[in-house]
Protein backbone atom coordinates (compact mmCIF):
# COMPACT_ATOMS: atom_id res chain seq x y z
CA UNK A 1 0.00 0.00 0.00
CA UNK A 2 2.78 2.20 0.88
CA UNK A 3 4.55 1.91 -2.75
CA UNK A 4 0.63 2.76 -4.32
CA UNK A 5 0.76 6.32 -2.42
CA UNK A 6 4.54 6.86 -2.86
CA UNK A 7 3.93 6.31 -6.90
CA UNK A 8 0.51 8.17 -6.59
CA UNK A 9 2.39 11.27 -4.92
CA UNK A 10 4.63 10.90 -7.92
CA UNK A 11 2.19 11.55 -10.35
CA UNK A 12 0.03 14.46 -8.66
CA UNK A 13 3.83 15.96 -8.18
CA UNK A 14 4.52 15.54 -11.64
CA UNK A 15 1.41 17.38 -12.65
CA UNK A 16 2.09 20.25 -10.55
CA UNK A 17 6.08 20.49 -11.42
CA UNK A 18 4.69 20.64 -15.14
CA UNK A 19 2.38 23.18 -14.38
CA UNK A 20 4.74 25.52 -12.05
CA UNK A 21 7.92 24.84 -14.44
CA UNK A 22 6.10 25.60 -17.64
CA UNK A 23 5.26 29.25 -15.90
CA UNK A 24 8.55 29.57 -14.68
CA UNK A 25 10.28 28.50 -18.47
CA UNK A 26 8.08 30.67 -20.23
CA UNK A 27 8.68 33.85 -17.94
CA UNK A 28 12.68 33.23 -18.15
CA UNK A 29 12.49 32.39 -21.87
CA UNK A 30 10.04 33.82 -24.07
CA UNK A 31 10.82 37.20 -23.33
CA UNK A 32 10.56 38.44 -27.29
CA UNK A 33 7.43 36.38 -27.59
CA UNK A 34 5.78 37.74 -24.45
CA UNK A 35 7.05 41.38 -25.84
CA UNK A 36 4.86 40.93 -28.79
CA UNK A 37 2.27 39.53 -27.17
CA UNK A 38 2.27 42.94 -25.23
CA UNK A 39 3.45 41.55 -21.48
CA UNK A 40 6.65 43.07 -21.01
CA UNK A 41 9.35 41.45 -18.96
CA UNK A 42 12.77 42.53 -19.67
CA UNK A 43 15.59 40.97 -18.65
CA UNK A 44 14.02 38.13 -16.14
CA UNK A 45 17.65 37.01 -14.79
CA UNK A 46 18.85 40.82 -14.04
CA UNK A 47 19.33 41.94 -10.31
CA UNK A 48 16.59 44.68 -10.50
CA UNK A 49 14.08 42.02 -12.30
CA UNK A 50 15.07 39.77 -9.44
CA UNK A 51 14.65 41.76 -6.43
CA UNK A 52 11.05 42.96 -7.75
CA UNK A 53 9.58 39.50 -8.05
CA UNK A 54 11.68 38.47 -4.42
CA UNK A 55 9.16 40.88 -3.09
CA UNK A 56 6.06 39.68 -4.47
CA UNK A 57 4.39 36.41 -2.27
CA UNK A 58 2.76 34.57 -5.51
CA UNK A 59 6.64 34.15 -6.92
CA UNK A 60 7.99 33.08 -3.48
CA UNK A 61 4.92 30.44 -3.63
CA UNK A 62 5.48 29.17 -6.89
CA UNK A 63 9.34 28.80 -6.61
CA UNK A 64 8.73 27.29 -2.91
CA UNK A 65 5.84 25.07 -4.94
CA UNK A 66 8.02 24.05 -7.88
CA UNK A 67 11.20 23.10 -5.77
CA UNK A 68 8.88 20.96 -3.03
CA UNK A 69 7.22 18.77 -6.14
CA UNK A 70 9.98 19.15 -8.42
CA UNK A 71 12.49 17.23 -5.69
CA UNK A 72 9.93 14.88 -4.68
CA UNK A 73 9.70 13.81 -8.62
CA UNK A 74 12.36 13.83 -9.30
CA UNK A 75 14.16 12.13 -6.01
CA UNK A 76 11.40 9.54 -6.74
CA UNK A 77 12.63 8.95 -10.01
CA UNK A 78 16.00 8.27 -8.99
CA UNK A 79 15.32 6.36 -6.43
CA UNK A 80 13.37 4.17 -9.01
CA UNK A 81 16.31 4.19 -11.45
CA UNK A 82 18.88 2.98 -8.47
CA UNK A 83 16.67 0.61 -7.24
CA UNK A 84 16.69 -1.23 -10.53
CA UNK A 85 20.30 -1.85 -10.37
CA UNK A 86 21.00 -2.10 -6.08
CA UNK A 87 18.76 -4.97 -5.39
CA UNK A 88 20.06 -5.92 -1.99
CA UNK A 89 17.60 -4.81 0.68
CA UNK A 90 20.36 -2.82 3.23
CA UNK A 91 21.72 -1.11 -0.25
CA UNK A 92 18.13 -0.14 -1.04
CA UNK A 93 17.66 1.08 2.61
CA UNK A 94 20.93 3.34 2.75
CA UNK A 95 19.96 4.53 -0.71
CA UNK A 96 16.48 5.28 0.45
CA UNK A 97 17.49 7.09 3.56
CA UNK A 98 20.56 8.74 1.80
CA UNK A 99 17.94 10.36 -0.86
CA UNK A 100 15.76 11.42 2.12
CA UNK A 101 18.50 13.40 3.85
CA UNK A 102 19.78 15.03 0.43
CA UNK A 103 16.32 15.62 -0.71
CA UNK A 104 15.15 17.82 3.01
CA UNK A 105 18.52 19.65 3.33
CA UNK A 106 18.36 20.55 -0.57
CA UNK A 107 14.54 21.80 0.24
CA UNK A 108 15.30 23.34 3.58
CA UNK A 109 18.33 25.12 1.09
CA UNK A 110 16.22 26.06 -1.36
CA UNK A 111 12.96 27.46 0.71
CA UNK A 112 15.50 29.69 2.83
CA UNK A 113 16.24 32.18 -0.05
CA UNK A 114 12.96 33.22 -0.92
CA UNK A 115 11.33 33.25 2.45
CA UNK A 116 14.55 35.52 3.31
CA UNK A 117 13.89 37.87 0.17
CA UNK A 118 10.41 38.09 1.45
CA UNK A 119 10.74 39.04 4.94
CA UNK A 120 13.58 41.85 4.20
CA UNK B 1 22.20 -36.24 -14.08
CA UNK B 2 24.47 -33.76 -13.52
CA UNK B 3 23.98 -30.29 -12.28
CA UNK B 4 25.59 -27.63 -14.25
CA UNK B 5 25.91 -24.67 -11.79
CA UNK B 6 25.88 -21.61 -11.71
CA UNK B 7 24.16 -20.81 -14.86
CA UNK B 8 25.96 -18.46 -17.12
CA UNK B 9 24.34 -14.82 -16.88
CA UNK B 10 22.57 -13.77 -20.16
CA UNK B 11 21.39 -10.10 -18.67
CA UNK B 12 21.95 -7.33 -21.36
CA UNK B 13 22.51 -5.06 -18.52
CA UNK B 14 21.92 -0.88 -18.62
CA UNK B 15 22.74 -1.44 -22.20
CA UNK B 16 19.03 -3.36 -22.41
CA UNK B 17 18.00 0.09 -21.17
CA UNK B 18 18.56 1.99 -24.22
CA UNK B 19 18.63 -0.63 -27.10
CA UNK B 20 17.25 -4.21 -26.51
CA UNK B 21 16.87 -5.49 -30.15
CA UNK B 22 14.33 -4.02 -32.98
CA UNK B 23 11.74 -3.17 -30.89
CA UNK B 24 8.89 -0.41 -32.26
CA UNK B 25 9.30 3.26 -31.16
CA UNK B 26 7.11 3.50 -27.73
CA UNK B 27 9.97 0.98 -25.98
CA UNK B 28 12.41 4.04 -27.31
CA UNK B 29 10.06 6.65 -25.79
CA UNK B 30 10.45 5.15 -22.55
CA UNK B 31 14.74 5.07 -22.36
CA UNK B 32 14.57 9.08 -23.78
CA UNK B 33 12.17 9.35 -20.79
CA UNK B 34 14.57 8.37 -18.26
CA UNK B 35 17.22 10.36 -20.45
CA UNK B 36 15.24 13.24 -20.04
CA UNK B 37 15.03 12.48 -16.39
CA UNK B 38 18.11 12.41 -14.96
CA UNK B 39 19.44 14.90 -17.20
CA UNK B 40 16.60 17.47 -15.90
CA UNK B 41 17.21 16.24 -12.13
CA UNK B 42 21.20 16.74 -12.47
CA UNK B 43 20.12 20.22 -13.95
CA UNK B 44 18.12 21.27 -10.91
CA UNK B 45 20.77 20.28 -8.42
CA UNK B 46 23.35 22.45 -10.45
CA UNK B 47 20.65 25.32 -10.91
CA UNK B 48 19.44 25.73 -7.44
CA UNK B 49 22.77 25.60 -6.28
CA UNK B 50 23.74 28.76 -8.73
CA UNK B 51 20.47 30.58 -8.27
CA UNK B 52 21.05 30.68 -4.07
CA UNK B 53 23.70 32.76 -5.74
CA UNK B 54 21.26 35.58 -5.29
CA UNK B 55 21.26 35.85 -1.64
CA UNK B 56 24.62 37.55 -2.25
CA UNK B 57 25.72 41.00 -3.30
CA UNK B 58 24.76 42.45 -6.64
CA UNK B 59 28.29 42.03 -7.94
CA UNK B 60 28.45 38.37 -7.50
CA UNK B 61 25.31 37.89 -8.69
CA UNK B 62 26.01 39.54 -12.27
CA UNK B 63 29.22 37.97 -12.78
CA UNK B 64 28.02 34.40 -12.62
CA UNK B 65 24.55 35.89 -14.87
CA UNK B 66 27.91 36.86 -17.59
CA UNK B 67 28.97 33.83 -17.32
CA UNK B 68 26.09 32.52 -17.63
CA UNK B 69 25.34 34.33 -20.66
CA UNK B 70 27.93 32.82 -23.23
CA UNK B 71 26.33 30.76 -26.29
CA UNK B 72 27.55 27.17 -24.92
CA UNK B 73 25.77 27.51 -21.56
CA UNK B 74 22.37 28.87 -23.51
CA UNK B 75 22.72 26.00 -25.56
CA UNK B 76 22.35 23.98 -22.21
CA UNK B 77 19.65 25.87 -21.30
CA UNK B 78 17.81 25.20 -24.82
CA UNK B 79 18.66 21.66 -24.23
CA UNK B 80 17.16 21.54 -20.93
CA UNK B 81 13.94 23.03 -22.26
CA UNK B 82 13.65 20.70 -25.07
CA UNK B 83 14.46 17.73 -21.88
CA UNK B 84 11.48 19.68 -19.93
CA UNK B 85 8.80 19.52 -23.56
CA UNK B 86 9.70 15.87 -23.60
CA UNK B 87 9.60 15.02 -20.66
CA UNK B 88 6.52 16.56 -19.13
CA UNK B 89 4.51 15.05 -22.16
CA UNK B 90 5.46 11.89 -22.74
CA UNK B 91 5.16 12.02 -18.56
CA UNK B 92 1.06 13.04 -19.43
CA UNK B 93 0.71 10.56 -21.90
CA UNK B 94 2.64 7.87 -18.85
CA UNK B 95 0.11 9.14 -16.58
CA UNK B 96 -3.16 8.15 -18.33
CA UNK B 97 -2.34 5.33 -19.77
CA UNK B 98 -0.27 4.13 -16.52
CA UNK B 99 -3.95 5.03 -14.97
CA UNK B 100 -5.41 2.57 -17.89
CA UNK B 101 -7.39 5.39 -19.10
CA UNK B 102 -7.64 5.08 -22.86
CA UNK B 103 -5.75 1.56 -23.31
CA UNK B 104 -9.13 0.17 -23.85
CA UNK B 105 -10.54 -3.02 -23.00
CA UNK B 106 -8.88 -6.71 -23.02
CA UNK B 107 -10.35 -8.36 -26.50
CA UNK B 108 -9.79 -11.74 -27.31
CA UNK B 109 -6.62 -11.78 -29.80
CA UNK B 110 -6.95 -12.05 -33.61
CA UNK B 111 -3.87 -12.12 -35.84
CA UNK B 112 -3.00 -10.00 -36.66
CA UNK B 113 -2.04 -8.59 -32.88
CA UNK B 114 -2.48 -5.21 -31.99
CA UNK B 115 -1.38 -4.50 -28.35
CA UNK B 116 -2.59 -1.29 -26.76
CA UNK B 117 0.27 0.67 -27.23
CA UNK B 118 0.20 0.09 -30.93
CA UNK B 119 -3.28 1.38 -31.12
CA UNK B 120 -2.58 4.19 -29.52
CA UNK B 121 0.00 5.62 -31.59
CA UNK B 122 -1.00 8.44 -33.25
CA UNK B 123 -2.16 9.49 -29.28
CA UNK B 124 1.96 9.34 -28.59
CA UNK B 125 2.92 10.86 -31.69
CA UNK B 126 0.84 13.60 -31.71
CA UNK B 127 2.17 14.14 -27.94
CA UNK B 128 5.81 13.85 -29.20
CA UNK B 129 5.15 16.48 -32.31
CA UNK B 130 3.55 18.72 -29.68
CA UNK B 131 6.69 18.80 -27.72
CA UNK B 132 8.46 19.85 -31.06
CA UNK B 133 6.45 22.64 -31.95
CA UNK B 134 7.22 23.89 -28.46
CA UNK B 135 10.73 23.37 -28.99
CA UNK B 136 10.60 25.34 -32.42
CA UNK B 137 9.33 27.91 -30.48
CA UNK B 138 11.39 28.06 -27.45
CA UNK B 139 14.17 28.16 -30.47
CA UNK B 140 13.03 30.97 -31.90
CA UNK B 141 12.96 33.04 -28.99
CA UNK B 142 16.18 31.69 -28.36
CA UNK B 143 18.04 32.71 -31.50
CA UNK B 144 16.36 36.01 -31.25
CA UNK B 145 18.37 36.87 -28.13
CA UNK B 146 16.08 35.63 -25.14
CA UNK C 1 17.84 -20.28 -56.84
CA UNK C 2 18.54 -23.73 -57.41
CA UNK C 3 16.67 -26.20 -59.47
CA UNK C 4 14.18 -27.34 -56.37
CA UNK C 5 14.13 -24.01 -55.15
CA UNK C 6 15.75 -23.75 -52.24
CA UNK C 7 18.85 -21.23 -51.53
CA UNK C 8 21.39 -20.75 -48.79
CA UNK C 9 21.29 -19.13 -46.07
CA UNK C 10 23.73 -18.81 -43.58
CA UNK C 11 22.87 -19.28 -40.07
CA UNK C 12 24.88 -17.51 -37.08
CA UNK C 13 24.13 -19.68 -34.11
CA UNK C 14 25.45 -18.76 -30.59
CA UNK C 15 27.72 -21.67 -28.72
CA UNK C 16 27.93 -22.24 -25.38
CA UNK C 17 28.94 -25.50 -23.76
CA UNK C 18 29.41 -24.54 -19.78
CA UNK C 19 31.79 -28.21 -19.70
CA UNK C 20 34.17 -26.91 -22.93
CA UNK C 21 33.78 -23.25 -23.12
CA UNK C 22 34.32 -20.15 -20.60
CA UNK C 23 32.38 -17.64 -22.91
CA UNK C 24 29.69 -17.99 -25.65
CA UNK C 25 30.93 -17.83 -29.35
CA UNK C 26 29.08 -17.68 -32.65
CA UNK C 27 29.01 -20.64 -35.11
CA UNK C 28 28.11 -20.03 -38.77
CA UNK C 29 26.14 -22.80 -40.82
CA UNK C 30 25.02 -22.62 -44.34
CA UNK C 31 21.58 -24.32 -44.76
CA UNK C 32 19.31 -24.69 -47.90
CA UNK C 33 16.22 -22.85 -47.33
CA UNK C 34 12.65 -22.74 -49.32
CA UNK C 35 9.60 -20.92 -49.03
CA UNK C 36 7.62 -22.40 -46.17
CA UNK C 37 10.40 -23.20 -44.03
CA UNK C 38 10.79 -21.34 -40.47
CA UNK C 39 13.70 -21.01 -38.56
CA UNK C 40 12.86 -24.41 -36.58
CA UNK C 41 13.36 -26.23 -39.64
CA UNK C 42 16.53 -24.63 -40.26
CA UNK C 43 17.78 -25.44 -36.63
CA UNK C 44 16.32 -29.24 -37.17
CA UNK C 45 18.38 -29.46 -40.24
CA UNK C 46 21.04 -28.13 -38.85
CA UNK C 47 21.27 -30.90 -35.92
CA UNK C 48 20.40 -33.42 -38.31
CA UNK C 49 22.67 -32.85 -40.91
CA UNK C 50 25.29 -30.45 -39.59
CA UNK C 51 26.50 -30.36 -35.96
CA UNK C 52 24.26 -33.17 -33.66
CA UNK C 53 25.94 -30.97 -30.78
CA UNK C 54 23.06 -28.07 -31.00
CA UNK C 55 20.96 -27.71 -28.20
CA UNK C 56 17.54 -25.96 -28.34
CA UNK C 57 13.95 -26.50 -27.29
CA UNK C 58 11.18 -27.69 -29.30
CA UNK C 59 8.05 -29.45 -29.02
CA UNK C 60 5.16 -28.70 -30.87
CA UNK C 61 6.20 -26.70 -33.71
CA UNK C 62 2.70 -24.76 -33.70
CA UNK C 63 3.23 -21.72 -31.16
CA UNK C 64 1.48 -23.29 -28.73
CA UNK C 65 3.78 -25.04 -25.70
CA UNK C 66 6.46 -21.79 -25.80
CA UNK C 67 9.50 -23.69 -25.58
CA UNK C 68 11.34 -22.49 -28.81
CA UNK C 69 11.84 -18.78 -27.86
CA UNK C 70 14.66 -17.60 -29.05
CA UNK C 71 16.55 -14.29 -30.26
CA UNK C 72 16.10 -14.21 -33.59
CA UNK C 73 17.99 -11.40 -35.68
CA UNK C 74 17.82 -9.21 -31.99
CA UNK C 75 14.03 -9.81 -31.64
CA UNK C 76 12.46 -12.63 -29.69
CA UNK C 77 10.36 -14.80 -32.04
CA UNK C 78 9.32 -18.55 -31.46
CA UNK C 79 11.41 -20.54 -34.29
CA UNK C 80 8.80 -22.17 -35.12
CA UNK C 81 6.52 -19.66 -35.98
CA UNK C 82 8.70 -17.03 -37.74
CA UNK C 83 9.08 -17.76 -41.59
CA UNK C 84 12.97 -17.59 -42.64
CA UNK C 85 11.56 -15.55 -45.76
CA UNK C 86 10.04 -13.03 -43.77
CA UNK C 87 13.19 -11.82 -42.11
CA UNK C 88 14.41 -10.59 -45.18
CA UNK C 89 17.82 -10.94 -44.68
CA UNK C 90 20.60 -13.24 -46.17
CA UNK C 91 22.25 -14.33 -42.58
CA UNK C 92 20.06 -14.99 -39.90
CA UNK C 93 21.40 -14.84 -36.27
CA UNK C 94 20.31 -16.78 -33.09
CA UNK C 95 20.60 -16.20 -29.57
CA UNK C 96 19.35 -17.72 -26.43
CA UNK C 97 16.68 -15.38 -24.86
CA UNK C 98 18.43 -12.73 -23.04
CA UNK C 99 17.41 -11.73 -19.56
CA UNK C 100 17.25 -15.34 -18.41
CA UNK C 101 20.64 -17.40 -17.44
CA UNK C 102 21.72 -19.80 -20.46
CA UNK C 103 22.32 -23.44 -19.78
CA UNK C 104 23.74 -24.49 -22.98
CA UNK C 105 24.02 -22.85 -26.47
CA UNK C 106 20.40 -21.95 -27.16
CA UNK C 107 18.88 -23.37 -23.84
CA UNK C 108 17.93 -20.74 -21.13
CA UNK C 109 17.13 -21.43 -17.43
CA UNK C 110 13.55 -21.00 -17.37
CA UNK C 111 13.35 -21.67 -13.46
CA UNK C 112 13.37 -18.03 -12.75
CA UNK C 113 9.71 -17.15 -14.61
CA UNK C 114 8.19 -20.30 -12.87
CA UNK C 115 9.44 -19.14 -9.48
CA UNK C 116 8.26 -15.56 -10.04
CA UNK C 117 4.59 -16.93 -11.88
CA UNK C 118 4.39 -19.36 -8.88
CA UNK C 119 4.72 -16.55 -6.22
CA UNK C 120 1.76 -14.46 -7.50
CA UNK C 121 -0.79 -17.35 -6.47
CA UNK C 122 -1.96 -18.10 -10.28
CA UNK C 123 -5.16 -20.10 -9.40
CA UNK C 124 -8.63 -19.18 -8.01
CA UNK C 125 -8.53 -18.29 -4.36
CA UNK C 126 -11.65 -18.00 -2.35
CA UNK C 127 -13.36 -18.65 0.85
CA UNK C 128 -15.79 -21.30 0.33
CA UNK C 129 -13.08 -24.40 0.64
CA UNK C 130 -15.88 -26.58 0.91
CA UNK C 131 -17.85 -25.58 -2.31
CA UNK C 132 -14.39 -26.06 -3.97
CA UNK C 133 -13.41 -29.15 -3.19
CA UNK C 134 -16.63 -30.62 -3.89
CA UNK C 135 -18.12 -28.63 -6.01
CA UNK C 136 -22.68 -28.83 -6.37
CA UNK C 137 -22.78 -26.08 -9.62
CA UNK C 138 -20.62 -23.87 -11.54
CA UNK C 139 -19.94 -20.33 -10.64
CA UNK C 140 -22.07 -17.60 -12.10
CA UNK C 141 -20.31 -16.16 -15.11
CA UNK C 142 -21.27 -13.61 -17.56
CA UNK C 143 -19.51 -13.62 -21.05
CA UNK C 144 -18.81 -9.82 -20.16
CA UNK C 145 -16.96 -10.61 -17.24
CA UNK C 146 -15.17 -13.52 -18.99
CA UNK C 147 -13.95 -10.69 -21.82
CA UNK C 148 -12.37 -8.60 -18.84
CA UNK C 149 -9.46 -11.05 -18.22
CA UNK C 150 -9.90 -13.47 -21.23
CA UNK C 151 -7.05 -12.00 -23.43
CA UNK C 152 -4.58 -12.61 -20.62
CA UNK C 153 -5.57 -16.30 -20.30
CA UNK C 154 -3.90 -17.22 -23.64
CA UNK C 155 -0.44 -16.75 -22.12
CA UNK C 156 1.47 -19.76 -23.03
CA UNK C 157 4.63 -19.26 -20.63
CA UNK C 158 7.41 -18.70 -23.21
CA UNK C 159 9.36 -16.17 -21.75
CA UNK C 160 9.47 -13.38 -24.78
CA UNK C 161 8.23 -10.58 -22.60
CA UNK C 162 10.99 -11.14 -19.38
CA UNK C 163 13.43 -11.25 -22.56
CA UNK C 164 11.57 -7.95 -23.72
CA UNK C 165 11.24 -5.75 -20.87
CA UNK C 166 13.95 -2.90 -20.21
CA UNK C 167 13.84 -3.71 -16.21
CA UNK C 168 14.17 -7.06 -16.33
CA UNK C 169 17.66 -6.21 -17.87
CA UNK C 170 18.93 -4.95 -15.46
CA UNK C 171 16.66 -5.94 -12.12
CA UNK C 172 16.53 -9.69 -11.73
CA UNK C 173 13.82 -9.40 -8.55
CA UNK C 174 11.92 -7.36 -11.14
CA UNK C 175 8.43 -9.79 -11.33
CA UNK C 176 8.49 -9.11 -15.13
CA UNK C 177 5.96 -8.71 -17.69
CA UNK C 178 4.14 -12.12 -17.27
CA UNK C 179 3.78 -13.15 -13.26
CA UNK C 180 2.45 -9.84 -13.23
CA UNK C 181 -0.33 -10.24 -16.29
CA UNK C 182 -1.06 -13.55 -14.96
CA UNK C 183 -1.50 -11.89 -11.28
CA UNK C 184 -4.16 -9.40 -12.83
CA UNK C 185 -5.79 -12.38 -15.06
CA UNK C 186 -6.61 -14.12 -11.67
CA UNK C 187 -7.57 -10.59 -10.16
CA UNK C 188 -9.86 -9.65 -12.66
CA UNK C 189 -11.64 -12.80 -12.68
CA UNK C 190 -15.04 -13.11 -10.74
CA UNK C 191 -14.60 -16.00 -9.60
CA UNK C 192 -11.47 -15.31 -7.46
CA UNK C 193 -11.15 -13.11 -4.58
CA UNK C 194 -7.69 -13.65 -3.66
CA UNK C 195 -6.49 -10.48 -4.47
CA UNK C 196 -5.69 -9.10 -0.64
CA UNK C 197 -3.17 -12.58 -0.65
CA UNK C 198 -1.09 -11.46 -3.85
CA UNK C 199 -1.02 -7.53 -2.85
CA UNK C 200 1.85 -7.93 -0.83
CA UNK C 201 4.02 -9.49 -3.27
CA UNK C 202 2.93 -7.44 -5.87
CA UNK C 203 2.38 -3.77 -4.41
CA UNK C 204 6.34 -4.21 -3.59
CA UNK C 205 9.51 -2.95 -4.70
CA UNK C 206 10.27 -5.41 -7.13
CA UNK C 207 6.88 -5.60 -8.25
CA UNK C 208 4.30 -3.36 -10.43
CA UNK C 209 5.79 -0.46 -9.83
CA UNK C 210 8.87 -1.07 -11.69
CA UNK C 211 7.16 -1.11 -15.22
CA UNK C 212 7.42 1.54 -16.56
CA UNK C 213 5.18 1.03 -19.58
CA UNK C 214 7.44 0.62 -22.34
CA UNK C 215 5.53 -1.40 -23.86
CA UNK C 216 8.40 -3.88 -25.57
CA UNK C 217 6.78 -6.78 -23.45
CA UNK C 218 3.38 -6.66 -25.79
CA UNK C 219 4.99 -5.78 -29.08
CA UNK C 220 7.14 -8.88 -28.85
CA UNK C 221 4.39 -11.37 -27.47
CA UNK C 222 3.98 -14.15 -29.89
CA UNK C 223 0.54 -14.63 -28.71
CA UNK C 224 -0.65 -11.29 -28.62
CA UNK C 225 -1.32 -11.57 -24.75
CA UNK C 226 -0.88 -7.73 -24.43
CA UNK C 227 0.76 -8.26 -20.98
CA UNK C 228 1.46 -4.14 -20.82
CA UNK C 229 -2.39 -3.70 -20.45
CA UNK C 230 -2.98 -6.39 -17.93
CA UNK C 231 -0.37 -4.55 -15.67
CA UNK C 232 -1.66 -0.99 -16.32
CA UNK C 233 -4.97 -2.43 -15.59
CA UNK C 234 -3.52 -4.07 -12.13
CA UNK C 235 -1.71 -0.56 -11.25
CA UNK C 236 -5.60 0.63 -11.63
CA UNK C 237 -6.86 -1.48 -9.50
CA UNK C 238 -4.08 -0.99 -6.81
CA UNK C 239 -4.70 2.72 -6.93
CA UNK C 240 -8.60 1.79 -6.74
CA UNK C 241 -8.02 -0.40 -3.88
CA UNK C 242 -5.38 2.18 -1.88
CA UNK C 243 -7.72 5.33 -2.29
CA UNK C 244 -10.90 3.00 -1.48
CA UNK C 245 -12.59 4.75 -4.59
CA UNK C 246 -14.67 1.76 -5.79
CA UNK C 247 -16.46 -0.79 -3.45
CA UNK C 248 -15.05 -3.93 -3.29
CA UNK C 249 -17.19 -6.71 -4.84
CA UNK C 250 -17.47 -10.21 -3.57
CA UNK C 251 -16.49 -13.36 -5.90
CA UNK C 252 -18.71 -14.39 -7.83
CA UNK C 253 -21.64 -16.66 -6.37
CA UNK C 254 -22.18 -20.41 -6.91
CA UNK C 255 -25.27 -20.33 -9.87
CA UNK C 256 -28.85 -21.15 -7.89
CA UNK C 257 -30.56 -24.09 -8.90
CA UNK C 258 -33.20 -23.31 -11.58
CA UNK C 259 -36.15 -21.73 -10.13
CA UNK C 260 -38.33 -22.84 -12.94
CA UNK C 261 -38.25 -25.74 -14.75
CA UNK C 262 -39.85 -24.84 -18.67
CA UNK C 263 -42.19 -28.14 -19.01
CA UNK C 264 -41.61 -30.31 -21.77
CA UNK C 265 -43.83 -30.01 -24.71
CA UNK C 266 -45.91 -33.03 -25.14
CA UNK C 267 -44.88 -36.04 -27.97
CA UNK C 268 -46.89 -35.05 -31.24
CA UNK C 269 -49.69 -37.29 -31.97
CA UNK C 270 -47.87 -39.03 -35.12
CA UNK C 271 -46.01 -40.89 -32.49
CA UNK C 272 -48.00 -41.63 -29.80
CA UNK C 273 -48.26 -45.35 -31.03
CA UNK C 274 -44.63 -45.68 -30.79
CA UNK C 275 -44.41 -43.80 -27.18
CA UNK C 276 -46.98 -46.25 -26.39
CA UNK C 277 -44.88 -49.30 -27.78
CA UNK C 278 -41.57 -48.17 -25.95
CA UNK C 279 -43.48 -47.43 -22.52
CA UNK C 280 -45.27 -50.96 -22.47
CA UNK C 281 -41.86 -52.68 -23.06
Amino acid sequence: MKNTYLWLAQLVAGILVAVTLSIHMVWMHLDTILGALGIDIKEPTSWTSMLARSREIIWATLYIALLTFGLYHALYGLRNVIFELAKSPIARRVVTWTILTLGILALAWGTYVPIVLLRS
Amino acid sequence: MKQIQPRRKNSLGLIGWVWGGNYKIERYLYTLHRATGLGLLLFCLIHLSVTTFFRLQQSSWETAMAILHNPWFKLGEYLVVLAFAYHSLNGLRLIIQELGFGMGKPTPPVYPYRDSLRKNRRWSMALVGTAAIIALVFLYDFMSGG
Amino acid sequence: MKSNGSKDTTFKVQRYNPEKDTSPYFDIFVVPTTRGMTVLDALLYIKENLDNTLAFRTSCRMAICGSCGMLINHYPHLACHTQIEELRTKTVTIQPLPNLPVIKDLVVDLAPLFEKHKSVKPYIIRSDTAEMDNPSAEFAQSPEELENFLQFTYCIKCGICISACPTSATDELFLGPQALAQCYRYCADTRDHGEQERLPRVDSENGVWHCHLAGACSDACPKGVDPALAIQLLKRRLVVRATKIAKEKGPAPVVSPPTYIKPKLPFPEFTAGRNAATTEG
